[in-house]
């Protein structure tokens, strides 16, 4: 089934990129916003900047309060976010078709005039919001840090994905409003932000509108360096081990991949499917079915566009079991797929996954406009959301067996183990000990 | 110069969308919502069960069937059938509530037949293969030690273990206790399977874009040919019982920890309690919905002590629970956990006309955002099928919603904050407890993570 979602795409005069796509099925709109800059611009000693930055888009602006930005669309049922990862930033809601206009408002004047409403106070408190933030999602969880250490020990030190979105505390703590500041400068401004409405308006109307509340931002961001060349697949294995309180040993076995969009990453991406990303894979098959190794086994590629994505498995293992056979199995399962390639079936079954999971996220008006929003700044191409199946129905057995063998070999895997701590005890069911 | 703050045009009245209903052959009831342009279908199948009619000891066998019905059915193994399944865009979860078992189907619309096929394999004829019954028993307890180390999971447990009676199945977690599953065997699943899933009473839902899909046909010629000769009504759901001491505070010991994990609980109502459900939603809201609710704009943004803090009204088929819950750095446990039931307590005192107006928006204008693809509003009318709510219920609640006032939302509010909270924190128990001393009222207990 082809797809024809609509896309309508200009350029303001300052070089903000707009595509307006009508859906009048719901009477709402998606407002979209990314922002080229992501964990990978920050510089040492400067981790998690990025992302401190965008809490600090919710604090006020030239002419909105602090918070009032939440308040302000939720009162009109507008469901808000933003959310940083290591390419970019996003910022978007989805609001009642009337109040679009006051969505692009509030958006036009933090993107444009942040720097008039920031203070010392806010920065510390959102500083200390992002901390918990760290807490809660890394710090506080059993193996919460394992992808931090994937990062690490995957990526060359100095290269862009080598650190994690959230940063460090340390460098949370140096953060100054002086940072804020620059960062700002750097970083913000039409020329280097694009802008997606999806939902119940036409094109001319989408244009009209951003052009009157977008239209005066001064270009502003410092021009982008080229993204870095591709870092080849590792030479020699690589080991990280940690022994914490985790309920049982999980292994996380990382491989460089092909920067995203390109036919080769498509190829990786389908390859790791195969071995350990569908409910049928081979991993699953083996460790999970067969021997009962492993309680789970799942594989995941991300795309990145500088100069490296990212591929890895996690395997689950079963309390009992040596960790060190479930990775030598897993060894002889991707070796195995490396002498002959992925079957017909398992193609079929990649395929048949990867449309359901499209579908579904082009099934909602704010996934749609993210997409397409995604595709027009990292790649220029906004019709990715009408292609991406198409292309993937393009992928052959043979493109998936070189792409495995050149970036999938055991060789060049990092792995970060999580092992139960050789002291840890167990405490067996709750029981009341004592009254204070 | 940059343009003026505009205004905002009120939206235009929604209606939920109303699904065409059919009834089955076998007594199975059909809603299908067709929903243009949203291309892969949700179908959810709905058999009300009631949690408590499990045999005592054997906690969690609903659970672990519902877990091994795509496991190998008498035309397909285990491995076939999930193929099958894959090859066809199809996924499958199933699971069960206080109220019901639950399975649920996504799939691309021209894999329909297929899905449907394959949906009444699993329910009408599961063979719960030895060596799959083992596997699936293992790994769910394995999946009780993951939960204990995980502070949020282990701080639900014990809050449902705090708040209602110890003879109370509300008060044992749903899909069992390392005890329960370790007594459970194949026959208790085939056992469970016969007698409490069947197409009697049950409800499918059908979502997505049905354009040239004869739905009632396919599902006749499948889902239509299930039959469970020993199938047995469930018993009548009933609210579960509180516990006699349920107003404490109970500290789960989980040394080194970073944060502390709160978790504060009421009983609630469910969605037809005769007092209206429309103010308990817009309650979540002012208290606990944002960042400018009552709890964050305290603890969040004023005190930076929170990634953020949720409130929560959850309706069960017959009953239901008012739960806080959120996390908050080491350090500052004991001041946080003052502020938070101050602010819970002293919203007993009233809200304000704006807080009202603000939740009453926020909850009607999301609506059609919060329905607009197939997967949510077959989730929806799924839960009516499931709570026994008239079709037009999320419709009638709107307009409800609407017209709240604040005198609406202070009785609500009064009915359920009585002042007698059950406090669970999960925490290092060394600094957390001396840290409660004057802080909180009424006992303090201890307990083993």
């Amino acid at each position: 089934m082809p797809l024809d979602y609509p896309i309508d795409r200009r350029t303001l005069s300052n070089g903000l990129r707009v595509v307006v796509s009508p859906d009048h099925t719901v009477p709402n709109v998606t407002v979209n916003l990314w922002v080229g800059v992501g964990s990978r611009h920050e510089t040492v000693g400067r981790t998690g900047f990025a992302h401190l930055f965008e809490h600090l888009m919710f604090q006020g602006s030239r002419n909105v309060r602090s918070g009032e930005h939440f308040e302000a669309l939720m009162a009109q049922g507008g469901r808000l976010n933003a959310t940083t990862w290591f390419d970019r930033t996003n910022y978007f809601e989805t609001v009642p078709t009337g109040a679009v206009e006051l969505a692009l408002w509030l958006e036009a004047d933090r993107h444009g005039n942040l720097l008039d409403a920031v203070t010392q106070e806010n920065l510390d408190n959102q500083r200390d919001v992002v901390k918990e933030e760290k807490r809660q999602r890394y710090d506080n969880q059993p193996y919460g840090n394992a992808l931090i250490d994937v990062y690490a020990a995957i990526f060359p030190q100095g290269h862009p994905y080598h650190h994690p979105t959230i940063g460090s505390m340390e460098d949370l703590d140096a953060a100054s409003l002086d940072d804020v500041h620059a960062f700002f400068r750097a970083h913000y401004g039409p020329d280097n932000t694009v802008l997606t409405l999806c939902g119940d308006l036409t094109a001319e109307q989408g244009f009209e509108l951003v052009e009157r509340y977008f239209g005066d931002l001064p270009s502003a961001a410092v021009p982008r360096r080229p993204d870095l060349a591709q870092l080849a697949p590792m030479e020699a294995p690589v080991r990280v081990e940690r022994r914490e309180a985790v309920p049982n040993d999980r292994l996380h076995v990382a491989f460089r991949l092909p920067v995203d969009e390109t036919d080769e990453f498509l190829a990786a991406a389908v390859a790791l499917d195969c071995i350990g990303g569908l409910a049928t894979s081979r991993l699953v098959r083996r460790l999970v079915r067969r021997d009962q190794t492993a309680l789970g086994a799942h594989a995941t590629a991300w795309g990145f566009v500088d100069g490296a994505s990212l591929g890895f498995v996690v395997l689950d293992v079963a309390p009992g079991t040596d960790p060190a056979l479930v990775e030598a199995t897993f060894v002889e399962e991707l070796t195995g797929f490396l002498e002959h390639g992925p079957t017909d079936v398992e193609l079929e079954a990649s395929l048949a996954q990867s449309e359901r999971s499209w579908l579904s996220a082009l099934a909602s008006q704010e996934e749609r406009a993210d997409l397409i929003s995604h595709h027009l700044l990292l790649h220029d191409d906004p019709g990715v959301v009408n292609t991406h199946l198409d292309r993937l129905r393009d992928v052959t057995a043979q493109q998936v067996l070189d792409a495995a063998r050149r970036w999938l070999r055991p060789d060049s895997r990092a792995t970060v183990a999580y092992l139960t701590a050789d002291d840890a005890t167990d405490a067996g069911p709750a029981t009341t000990e004592d009254v204070a | 110069m940059s343009a003026p703050r505009p205004d905002v045009a009120p939206p235009q009245p929604w209606t939920f969308p109303a699904p065409v209903e059919h009834l089955l052959g076998n007594g199975l009831r059909v809603l299908a919502h067709d929903l243009p342009g949203q291309y892969v279908l949700s179908l959810r199948v709905v058999v009300p069960t009631v949690l408590s009619d499990e045999p005592s000891g054997k906690e969690g066998v609903g659970a672990m069937t519902a877990r091994m019905l795509d496991e190998g059915t008498a035309a397909h193994g285990s491995d076939e059938f999930a193929e099958l399944m894959e090859r066809h865009g199809m996924v499958l979860g199933a699971g069960v509530s206080d109220g019901g078992l639950l399975v649920d189907v996504d799939v691309p619309q021209r894999h329909l037949g297929t899905a449907a096929e394959l949906l009444a394999e699993a329910l009408a004829h599961p063979v719960f293969p030895d060596d799959e019954v083992r596997r699936i028993l293992r790994n769910r307890l394995a999946e009780i030690e993951q939960e204990r180390a995980s502070s949020a999971h282990r701080a639900a447990r014990e809050l449902a273990r705090t708040m209602w009676s110890a003879t109370d199945r509300a008060s044992r977690p749903t899909a069992g206790t390392s005890e329960s599953i370790g007594r459970l065997t194949r026959e208790d699943l085939v056992e469970f399977h016969a007698t409490a899933v069947g197409p009697q009473g049950a409800t499918v839902v059908v979502a997505g874009d049905l354009t040239g899909v004869d739905v009632v046909g396919v599902l006749e010629q499948t889902l239509g040919n299930w039959s469970a000769p020993r199938h047995r009504p469930p018993s009548r759901p009933v609210a579960p019982v509180p516990a006699p001491d349920a107003a404490r505070v109970v500290v789960v010991d989980r040394p080194g920890s970073v944060q502390t994990e709160i978790a504060v609980g009421r009983p609630g109502p469910d969605r037809s309690t005769p007092e209206g459900w429309a103010p308990h939603p817009v309650l979540s809201f002012v208290l606990g919905g944002s960042p400018s609710a009552r709890i964050d704009a305290v603890l969040r943004e004023e005190k930076g002590y929170t990634y953020g803090i949720r409130s929560a009204f959850r309706p069960r088929v017959a009953g239901g629970s008012f739960v806080t819950s959120g996390s908050v750095r080491s350090e500052v446990t004991g001041e946080a956990v003052e502020i938070l039931l101050g602010i819970l307590d002293r919203a007993r005192e009233g809200f304000t006309d704006a807080e009202v107006r603000s939740g009453v928006d926020y909850v009607g204008k999301t609506a059609p955002g919060r329905y607009a693809t197939a997967d949510a509003v077959a989730d929806e009318t799924a839960a009516l099928a499931l709570e026994g709510l008239p079709l037009d219920f999320t419709t009638r609640n709107l307009r409800a919603v609407a017209a709240l006032g604040r005198d609406d939302l202070d009785r609500a509010y009064r009915r359920v904050a009585t002042g007698e909270w059950s406090v669970v924190l999960v925490g290092d128990a060394s600094t957390v407890v001396p840290a409660l001393e004057g802080r909180v009222e009424g006992p303090v207990s201890t307990v083993a993570r």
